[in-house]
């Protein structure tokens, strides 16, 4: 039996690739020919392997020889045998753009217009980009910060569905993934550090943190060391680590201030380390100290309140993370089901873990609201070229009848279009980093540090490549109509008309339907902005349970130490009232853990008298505070029944409370709140002897949350927020208002000092940034739109001159023309309110449906800024409507 | 009509030369084996058609389809024959170069 014979015949494949490949050649199909004979000629002298390669390497070089022949000869493929002698492709190149540059600069102004449309457009994208990319994609600047990850208790109970870590739930965390896929694994706790020493005390925002802290985010000290795990144990912990500017403000850069101790919290620290600069993580700390647990906080599951971070092990991916954290999570759950029965664990990298929940919604709006302008941006200047290229007809025509080929004219409109965009990325450059700048500058710094990657919002090369990018896709989109338009072109009927109305109805129509476009895309920006602003002016103008108007707001955090008993902080409550009240021009003031539209708020598990727990694992919550009994009065909270409280409720009376209404309807909803029994947390019982109006606490929360007071007499704390109000200028007092505290306590600081209006305002800084910027977008979509719209109509009047010559000389009165030319305008522009009318009910709904439902769609709202919209269109219009009634029949017909 | 004054490079020389040679069997694959041995040329495949294109383009060259055929996939043969304008701008060429050469066999003879 003789061994089959390799086939003689090439690989098929290579060779059907072959001849797709030489598609322009003239000897196609012989080449192909050649090839095969050669093969066989060569079959049997060596083995297939090698034969095949042979094959492949030469038919690899012909498709290359001809595929760059073809290019080369681009766009004279079909006649490529008669012209590839004129010219190199790079030659022709240079011509076209030599002749696009000419063509440009010979109507300066309908290009720089375009310059300016695109750079607008692509300006606010990029703006809009660099934001997203500095917020949400890499807040962090630090190294390997993708290893860093976020693990997180979530729960189908949770605002989000997902919770801070309990600090028993972190310690089985940590021994269960030890030699695991996480590293390093670390809790973060907020500290109010009172720092006292050679000067005024202050208050300086510190973070206790577990051992691992710093090597969680791989980051060494300047001078020092970092804790050890030894100092995680009460008694062991009073160290503290300082960041370089707390270092370089409050010790001179002092290097010996290392191992010596420092007052903070009315105690002593002892300084084990300085951070290099830079080194403020997280929300620019400047003092971090170990966290500890007493015996019985281990023990907790139920309190959720540290934020936990960890190093992935080399090697492991968050999703090998994920598994384990699901593993561990999954036997607390069966080991405590009574806290964490409905419990799981979610591991995030540190970027998505960090990033507030309200912020991707709001950032994909405005990047959806940058995408229409820069719609309707393209949409305008395509208008812009058609007309050009409709004015261009002729030349076009000539080129055509002297041999020009289609593609060149296409190549040649998109080489315009692409300078166009070429010279609009740098202004877009501007645009973008005056925007970003805008947005920066706006923003209370305050607030800043609690928004990751705010710092460094500014233009980079990323932004500078995207920016490039979207302008490269401008060009395409904004030039694919107006090219294809310009080559369907009938050579015969454009030569021989006048140049002006060859271009039939179809660019007509084409025009028509761009502003069409325009205006529908315009009103859902309208509506949405509209929407934006009237929430904020609501937030801000309605009533919200309370008066924030004349009202003084501080901040004190008594230390623990010096503060350790509830008998200390009861004195320093009266004490500081009594002096505050001694001030001049002070009406009233209160003193409370939590105010209204304060930054951060106290929620506590509440239990009911007489109502039996349901669910140990989902237990009713409420907002809680302990308030001075001058709070009701000086913030105008109105109570509704029963009293507020009174100084006779002290420290050894009855415990009393009094709860919201809202709190009232849901818990006793059928009788009377008052005499009931209520108790938050594992305080006693304390009887309801009134009930307030709601207070709206945050602006997102548009439902009235349940709320219960307690007299601060009998449930003291030691973090405090004073209410100062004032006949005056709340500013005006600051001063007095400082001395007369530290007359009660020389070493407490005081700090967030500022009007209560301000402090509301700081509070809808993410709202009115919403409203303000979807203003920006809405008012640069609707110039664009109506230039659009007058470039449209001034360009069909001049269109029609001779038609409305024949008119007037005809009898037709200046008004009848001007109705006719509004009529067209009336007619696009109910078309375009009509379309935008249905996608501004969708954005509505999204907006509604995004924004925690913040915002609530008003059809009447829509409606009316339809009706603005349309008027607005028709006074853009009205100008070449006059222009067309003024024709002069004579001189129009004369033009001939 | 052939311009009446063709000039022609090297190689087309060369290649209208051994089209002439190999007379009826003239295609692409012969035409680069003897270009091999015989001139001691080795051109790739491609710059071969591109030039044979070119002589037909400038009218020295014409060309016909054979027989499909099976080893060649069925597909045919495309056979090269020189036109007279080819024979003419031979000649001339030829001239052009024994009017050089002329006086200088002295010089440029191998010894």
């Amino acid at each position: 039996m003789t061994p089959s014979l390799p086939p003689k015949t090439p690989p098929r494949w290579i060779e059907r690739l072959l001849h797709a490949t030489l598609a322009g050649a003239v000897y196609r199909d012989e080449i192909v020919g050649d090839l095969h004979e050669a093969y066989g000629r060569m079959h049997g002298r060596c083995i297939r392997p090698v034969l095949v390669l042979w094959y492949f390497a030469e038919g690899f070089r012909l498709s290359m020889r001809y595929t760059a022949r073809r290019l080369a000869s681009w766009p004279h493929t079909r006649h490529s045998a008669a012209s590839s002698s004129k010219g190199t492709a790079m030659d022709r190149l240079t011509m076209d753009l030599r002749f696009a540059l000419r063509s440009l600069a010979k109507r300066p102004l309908l290009s720089a217009t375009v310059v300016v449309t695109l750079a607008l457009g692509i300006g606010t994208n990029a703006a809009v980009f660099g934001i997203i990319d500095k917020l949400m994609i890499h807040p962090y600047a630090m190294r390997d910060v993708d290893r860093v990850v976020m693990p997180v208790t979530t729960s189908p109970t949770y605002v989000g569905h997902r919770e801070t870590v309990s600090p028993a739930d972190f310690l089985d965390w940590r021994r269960d993934l030890a030699g695991g896929t996480i590293d390093h694994l670390s809790a973060i706790q907020w500290w109010d550090a009172n720092l006292v020493g050679r000067d005024e005390p202050e208050r300086v925002l510190g973070f206790f943190v577990s051992s691992d802290f710093f090597a969680v985010l791989d980051a060494v000290p300047a001078l020092g060391r970092t804790f050890v795990r030894e100092e995680e144990t009460i008694g062991n912990d009073k160290r503290v680590v300082l960041s370089d500017g707390l270092w370089k403000r409050r010790f001179g850069a002092d290097p010996a201030v290392v191992g010596k101790p420092i007052r903070v919290d009315g105690g002593e620290r002892i300084v084990v380390g300085v951070m290099p600069p830079g080194f403020d993580f997280p929300m620019k700390a400047e003092m971090w100290a170990p966290l500890s647990f007493d015996e019985e906080t281990a023990r907790r599951r139920s309190s959720h309140y540290l934020t936990v971070i960890g190093r992935l092990a080399a090697g492991r991916s968050v999703s090998d993370a994920q598994a384990q954290m699901t593993v561990i999570a999954q036997r607390l759950t069966r080991e405590h089901p009574d806290t964490n029965r409905l419990l799981s664990a979610r591991v995030y990298t540190l970027s998505a873990g960090m990033v507030d929940a309200g912020m991707p919604p709001i950032l994909s709006l405005w990047q959806a609201a940058g995408l229409f302008v820069l719609l309707i941006a393209c949409a305008n200047i395509a208008n812009l070229l058609l007309a050009r290229g409709a004015e261009r007809g002729r030349e076009i025509a000539i080129r055509l009848a002297l041999g020009s080929s289609r593609a060149r004219i296409v190549r040649n409109a998109f080489l315009e279009s692409g300078l166009l965009a070429l010279a609009a990325v740098p202004v877009a450059l501007g645009v973008a980093w005056a925007f970003i700048r805008v947005v920066y500058v706006f923003m209370p710094g305050r607030v800043v540090r609690f928004i990751a990657g705010w710092e460094r919002l500014g233009v980079d090369i990323r932004l500078v490549a995207v920016t490039t990018a979207i302008g490269v896709l401008a060009a395409i989109a904004s030039a694919t109509l107006p090219a294809l338009q310009m080559a369907r072109g009938h050579v015969g009927d454009a030569l021989k008309s006048d140049g002006r109305t060859g271009r039939g109805t179809k660019s007509q129509r084409l025009r028509r339907g761009l502003v069409v476009a325009e205006i529908a895309l315009v009103l859902p920006l309208l509506v949405a902005a509209m929407l934006s602003i009237s929430t904020v002016t609501r937030y801000f103008t309605n009533w919200q349970g309370y008066d924030p108007n004349r009202v003084l707001v501080l901040r004190a955090v008594l230390p623990e130490p010096h503060y350790a008993t509830d008998d200390s902080r009861r004195r320093f409550v009266a004490s500081s009232i009594e002096a505050i009240r001694s001030v001049a021009s002070v009406d009233d003031v209160a003193i409370a853990n939590i105010l209204p539209a304060q930054d951060s708020n106290v929620v506590r598990r509440i239990e009911i008298a007489g109502q039996p727990q349901v669910d140990p694992a989902n237990t009713p919550r409420a907002d809680f505070r302990a308030v001075s009994p001058s709070y009701f009065a000086v913030l105008r909270v109105p109570i509704l029944a029963g009293r507020a409280f009174a100084s006779s409720d002290s420290a050894t009376s009855q415990r009393v409370a009094i709860v919201t209404e809202s709190m009232a309807r849901k818990y006793w909803p059928k009788e009377d709140a008052i005499g009931h029994q209520v108790r938050a947390g594992s305080d006693e019982f304390a009887t309801v002897v009134g009930v307030c109006g709601d207070v709206i606490h945050d602006w997102f929360d548009s439902r009235n949350v349940p709320t219960m007071f307690r007299p601060i007499t009998q449930s003291p704390t030691g973090d405090l927020i004073l209410a100062v109000r004032t006949s005056g200028d709340p500013l005006a007092i600051i001063d007095d208002v400082r001395r007369a505290i530290a007359g009660v306590d020389r070493a407490q600081p005081l700090f967030d000092i500022m009007p209560m209006r301000q402090m509301l305002a700081e509070k809808t800084i993410g709202l009115q940034y919403i409203a303000g910027l979807m203003a920006v977008f809405a008012g640069l979509a609707l110039v664009l739109a109506l230039l659009g719209l007058y470039a449209v109509m001034t360009y069909l009047v001049a269109q029609r001159v001779r038609e409305i010559g024949v008119r007037i000389a005809l009898g037709a009165t200046a008004s009848d023309v001007t109705r006719l030319t509004l009529r067209q305008a009336a007619w696009l522009t109910a078309v375009g309110v009509a379309v935008g009318l249905t996608l501004a009910l969708a954005l509505g709904r999204a907006m509604e449906a995004g924004l925690l439902g913040i915002v609530s769609s008003d059809a009447r709202l829509s409606a009316a800024l339809a009706l603005a919209l349309a008027t607005t269109a028709l006074a853009a219009s009205y100008l070449p409507a006059r222009r067309a009634a003024s024709i002069d029949p004579i001189v129009a017909l004369r033009e001939e | 009509m052939p311009p009446a004054d063709i000039y022609l490079g090297e190689l087309e020389q060369l290649l209208l030369l051994i089209v002439l040679r190999l007379g009826d069997d003239a295609y692409a694959n012969p035409i680069r084996e003897a270009l091999a041995t015989a001139a001691r040329r080795r051109i790739a495949r491609g710059a071969l058609y591109t030039a044979l294109e070119r002589l037909e383009r400038k009218g020295c060259l014409r060309s016909t389809l054979g027989d499909p055929l099976p080893e060649r996939g069925g597909r045919a043969r495309r056979y090269f024959t020189v036109t007279s304008a080819g024979i003419r701008a031979l000649k001339r060429s030829r001239r052009v170069l024994l009017g050089l050469w002329d006086g200088l066999e002295s010089q440029l003879e191998p010894s």
